[in-house]
């Protein structure tokens, strides 16, 4: 029975990490480069949520500002680092986004200190069910991400936008010979991406109470890694990754032995699949075109 | 041109020598006996951080110290001889140490009470070593700071955190089963862990867990500790806050959180409010600053008076540091100490005395030894207590 709970909270702490990871995937499908700065959204929006929460005492505010905020920020950051770079090399980008992580975290370190601050945003409690108890913050978070994932799937399906995103990822050329919108695509893919990312944080926010200046940048790389490990570029890969990942993580962490390992084991694993799937679980491989 | 700049090289590193060398002659001849020559008093060191982040450790020992100098020349000092204290300000930076040290020996000092702070101590600690000056810190604690013969601890060591709490957990919950969390592979932690489990009698069960630093989720080792009703927290108090924060939505018996001196502050971070934690928080320290009776309680009150606020552990360690070394010069006798007297030699009676029967009891525990002949350095041996953040709801 205890395999049930386990299995809850890692569901959970997965759909926070498939949301992250869906801001690294789609960005990286749309504009082909690595948004390392994509972790510190996390960041932004758990100040925001801090700021605004201790200001009013309302979660629910604090958190649809931190939306704002933190789409405001994903967007003015594109414009600003990434758009004048939208034809120059890989490795520029990449670099970029690195300093960009790097300017995040100092500014909320000179305006907030580093020093780790303490936020309840609510505490659900938890609920017992036999001879098990699962967190209700842990079943909110599952139940939320899971609707956030459906409508993104449904959105990118369906929509114009969402099939100009699909068109774009597949052949950036091409799309904008049919008259889509390319920049106005990488911005809303960045919006999108940002949004998801201020909801993810104010889900960790509701796991982990604390926040400080670096506190996106291990959520970040597991992203990252869960984004990878689905295949980068796919959004289903994502998901799924995002979902694997928190369960393997919950489950190594059942186990007192190697719980302090779990973060190695992670990583080792993913090195591990890319040596079987290079291009992650469900990964597409591409032709390179000479 | 080139023998030219042959010459002039050839003349800069004469006068470079000669400059070591007069540097050299000078603290070799001044060291010690000639500047303590025109003292009148005593002269007691004190190098902390008076300004800038760690001011508050600094200034409250400062503070105690200056206390106990008073109360100690208001009662006539000790063989009709009063005590003065300097201090100086290292701003807990060590690279700031060596001028200060050199400052206080200049000005007449013939013991000290070394730094404030661990970092600028190691610091000090080589220093007093090659003029073979007495200190005795009140809160450096980290291991290696009294290695040497000269230097001395009123805090316990890091390390020895571990075996008090020991000791306290074998008197207080012998046969029963006790939880401890740790940080895996961080030193202070890990070292504190290592020694409380050596020390622990076989009776007291303990179920063990632990994290990597920056872990954030706690669920698996609340699910571990969840049936113990005590738990030790070796650990700093940022993790520890997101422990009970934790521990506090999940389902468990535990009763009384129990840490060392890394949990000092837990009461302090921005956003958590302690109340908000149903079990007792409570941590190892050396002296209670909540104390009403006995050496403590009357510390407690005298500094109050003075300043306003009630000591820290730090200030009662420096208060006791004082009296410490004036016990043990009062046990050497007046007729071994004279006025004048140099730092080397004052450390020579002062080392005999703390590294033998001397025993002293103040506001932060009685009886208390330096045991150097055991442990090979002057690590103070004393009862811990226990200090209570918050009770139990």
């Amino acid at each position: 029975m205890e395999f049930i709970s386990i299995l809850i909270n890692g569901l959970s702490l997965g759909g926070v990490y498939a949301l992250i990871a869906l801001g690294y995937t789609m960005v990286y499908g749309i504009a082909k480069m690595l948004n390392f700065a994509h972790g510190d959204i996390i960041m932004v929006g758990g100040y925001t949520i801090y700021v605004f929460f201790t200001m009013t005492g309302h979660p629910l505010l604090a958190i649809a500002a931190a939306c704002v905020m933190c789409v405001v920020l994903g967007v003015v950051m594109e414009k600003l680092a990434y758009k004048p770079l939208r034809g120059a090399s890989p490795l520029a980008v990449l670099i970029t986004a690195i300093g960009v992580s790097y300017l995040l975290q100092s500014v909320a370190q000179m305006l907030y200190g580093s020093a780790p601050k303490t936020v309840i945003i609510a505490n659900f409690g938890v609920v017992t069910v036999g001879s098990f108890s699962i967190s209700i913050a842990s079943l909110l978070i599952l139940a939320a991400s899971a609707l956030i994932m459906t409508v993104l799937t449904l959105f990118i399906k369906f929509s114009k936008v969402g099939r100009a995103m699909i068109a774009v990822s597949e052949d950036r050329g091409a799309a904008q010979l049919m008259g889509v919108n390319v920049n106005g695509i990488i911005t809303v893919t960045f919006l999108i991406g940002s949004f998801l990312a201020a909801v993810a944080g104010a889900f960790y926010l509701l796991k982990y109470p604390s926040i400080s200046n670096t506190m996106g940048s291990m959520p970040g790389i597991k992203a990252f890694t869960a984004a990878v490990i689905g295949g980068i570029g796919s959004i289903p890969g994502a998901m799924l990754g995002g979902l694997l990942l928190g369960v393997i993580e919950c489950l190594f962490n059942a186990f007192p032995a190697i719980a302090p390992y779990t973060d190695a084991i992670e990583f080792a694993l993913l090195i591990l699949l890319l040596l079987v799937r290079p291009n992650g679980i469900l990964g597409k491989k591409r032709r390179e075109k000479v | 041109m080139k023998n030219s700049k042959k010459i002039l090289c050839l003349a800069l590193a004469v006068v470079m020598l000669a400059c070591a060398f007069v540097s050299c002659g000078n603290q070799g001849k001044k060291s010690g006996d000639s500047y303590t020559a025109n003292n009148t008093t005593f002269v007691i060191g004190l190098s902390g951080p008076l300004t800038g982040g760690a001011s508050q450790y600094g200034i409250a020992v400062e503070n105690a110290a200056k206390l106990a100098v008073e109360e100690i020349n208001a009662n006539g000092g000790l063989f009709g001889i009063q005590f003065s204290l300097i201090s100086y300000d290292d701003q807990h930076d060590p690279s700031r140490v060596a001028t200060g040290y050199a400052n206080m020996l200049e000005q007449g000092m013939q013991v000290s009470l070394g730094c404030v702070t661990s970092g600028p101590c190691a610091e000090f600690k080589a220093l007093s070593k090659e003029d073979n000056v007495f200190f005795i810190t009140p809160s450096g604690s980290n291991d290696e700071i009294p290695s040497e013969s000269n230097g001395y601890q009123m805090c316990f060591a890091d390390g020895n955190q571990g075996k008090a709490a020991a000791l306290y957990v074998n008197e207080n919950f012998a046969g029963k089963t006790i939880g401890v969390l740790y940080t895996s592979g961080d030193n202070y932690s890990e070292g504190i862990y290592n020694q409380f489990t050596e020390n622990l009698n076989s009776s007291v069960t303990v179920v063990s867990a632990s994290f990597t630093e920056g872990a954030t989720d706690f669920s698996s080792q609340i699910n571990t500790l969840k049936n113990c009703e005590f738990i030790f927290l070796p650990i700093y108090y940022t993790p520890a806050s997101q422990f009970m924060i934790q521990a506090n939505g999940a389902e468990n018996n535990m009763k009384v959180y129990y840490g060392c001196d890394g949990l000092d502050g837990i009461d302090a971070i921005e956003g958590f409010d302690i109340n908000s934690i149903p079990q007792e928080v409570s941590y190892l320290s050396h002296f209670n600053s909540a104390a009403t009776e006995g050496a403590s309680g009357e510390f407690v009150k005298k500094y109050t008076t003075k300043y306003g606020e009630a000591p820290s552990q730090f200030a009662a360690g420096a208060y006791d540091c004082v009296y410490a070394i004036y016990e043990a010069m009062k046990a050497i006798g007046e007729d071994k100490l004279s006025v004048t007297m140099s730092a080397s030699d004052l450390c020579d009676l002062l080392t005999a005395q703390f590294d033998g029967d001397f025993t002293f009891s103040g506001a932060t525990g009685t009886d208390m030894k330096w045991n150097r002949a055991e442990t090979g350095y002057g690590y103070v041996e004393k009862a811990a207590t226990k200090y209570v953040v918050k009770t139990a709801d």
